[in-house]
């Protein structure tokens, strides 16, 4: 489950080549090749009044063909390996169809801080693309100044876990990462409802529900140790977004990792996602792993 | 009969260009949209010569090139780079990639920077077919 290939969706603004090369550590872990989507979103140039603008449409491609030849240009220099897709069409189905295409290890998203309507926008791409990729994503964001780490956004790892079968799949993906993972820090969320839900709300049984969680995390701890990566458990207890965007800060965490759901659709939007919810209004870079494919949906 | 050229280039475009000097100079031309598909043909076909872009999705032209070049079987066939890609990346990048434990690949016969002109590329191919 190694990351040896990469795609690297941008649309220029929200992540450039920095944004890149901070993602380069992986090469240590077999990285060898990236691939560049720009996904051109037809309503740039197909107007209602002026028809289909074949111009615009070529100015887009040869403006995104010249950054990423640029790019690309670095990447070979270092005797990596680079790829394009400069697409017309809708993100999410073009992303998929390439990430197919590639048989890519791991999808990288940009999310725009800009406008509400832009966050809007592309927050329901993320989802979308969230929902629907068997390859996992690393929603990749601008930081905040308080966040330590910009440069190497797999130092420091949050690993939330909720035990699903995802999560397990995580802890297979990030243990490939051993010589770029500084520490790791695993984390669960008892959440009040939980509390609520046990028997009786005895200190004892409170007590005792820590006590395996916490056995729990240390087992998961003592892989990533048999590994050489330090690993230290963390129990929270609330509401799983809050915690752990309060866990990440704490432990000066350089990107949050997580199972993404397997509810299906329907469900998801009922009654909500952590994975989801983190992913669209975190901070920190958010990797999400998905579970496999004859999961649950 | 007419020879083999094999277009390796992910852009329709520039495929039909190459593929329309062939025709006109009378060679047979053969198309690929990326290394692996282009690989697959020249075992396939064993074309004459090859115009090759380097950044294409799949496998790369620098990929295919050194795979070519270090093949006893095909390493002969004469290959022309016609890419926008700088010359110097793709050698620093052939260079990076024996550093990483390759083996030495030889320059390519010609290197082109995209866009060329007709008349160019026809005479480049003659050149480079003797």
């Amino acid at each position: 489950m190694k990351i040896k290939k990469l795609m690297f969706v941008t649309k220029f603004e929200q992540l450039g080549f920095d944004a890149l090369k901070s993602l380069l550590a992986l090469r240590k872990a077999g990285l060898d090749h990236v691939v560049f989507v720009n996904v051109i979103e037809r309503e740039r140039f197909a107007m209602s009044r002026v028809g289909y603008r074949k111009d615009e449409e070529i100015r887009l491609r040869e403006t995104a063909n010249i950054r990423f030849i640029d790019w690309a240009e670095s990447l070979f220099e270092m005797g990596m390996e680079a790829g394009v897709y400069i697409v017309v069409g809708t993100l999410v189905p073009e992303v998929l169809k390439a990430a197919e295409k590639e048989a890519a290890d791991l999808i990288v998203i940009g999310r725009s801080h800009k406008g509400v309507l832009d966050q809007l926008y592309s927050g329901s791409d993320i989802t979308e693309l969230l929902r629907r990729s068997a390859t996992p994503v690393l929603v990749y964001k601008h930081m905040s100044e308080n966040i330590l780490a910009l440069d190497k956004p797999f130092s420091r790892p949050l690993l939330a876990t909720d035990w699903s079968p995802a999560c397990q799949k995580a802890v297979d993906y990030l243990i490939t990462l051993e010589g770029i993972i500084e520490e790791i820090h695993l984390i669960h969320v008892i959440t009040e409802k939980e509390l609520a839900d046990s028997p009786s709300h005895t200190s004892h049984t409170i007590q005792k529900a820590r006590k395996q969680t916490r056995q729990k995390l240390e087992e998961i701890c003592d892989i990533f140790e048999q590994q050489g990566i330090t690993a230290r458990a963390h129990i929270y207890v609330g509401n799983a977004e809050d915690e752990i965007e309060k866990a990440a800060r704490e432990h000066q965490a350089s990107m949050i990792v997580m199972g993404s759901s397997a509810k299906a659709y329907w469900l998801e939007r009922w009654i909500g996602s952590t994975p989801r919810e983190i992913a669209e209004k975190s901070a920190f870079p958010c990797l999400l792993i998905p579970p496999e494919k004859n999961a649950a949906r | 009969m007419s020879k083999k050229v094999l277009v390796v280039d992910d852009d329709p475009d520039v495929r039909l260009f190459s593929v329309t000097v062939l025709e006109e100079n009378g060679y047979l031309p053969l198309e690929a949209a990326n290394g692996e598909e282009g690989l697959k043909m020249v075992k396939a076909e064993k074309p004459d010569l090859i115009i090759l872009d380097v950044l294409m999705p799949r496998q790369s032209g620098i990929r295919l090139y050194r795979e070519m070049k270090t093949d006893k079987a095909l390493k002969d066939i004469p290959i022309i780079i016609l890419s926008g890609i700088a010359k110097k990346t793709f050698l620093r990048s052939q260079k990076a990639m024996t550093e990483f434990g390759g083996k030495p690949v030889p320059e390519p016969e010609v290197y082109l920077e995209k866009p060329v002109e007709p008349e160019e590329l026809a005479e480049t191919i003659k050149k480079v077919m003797g």
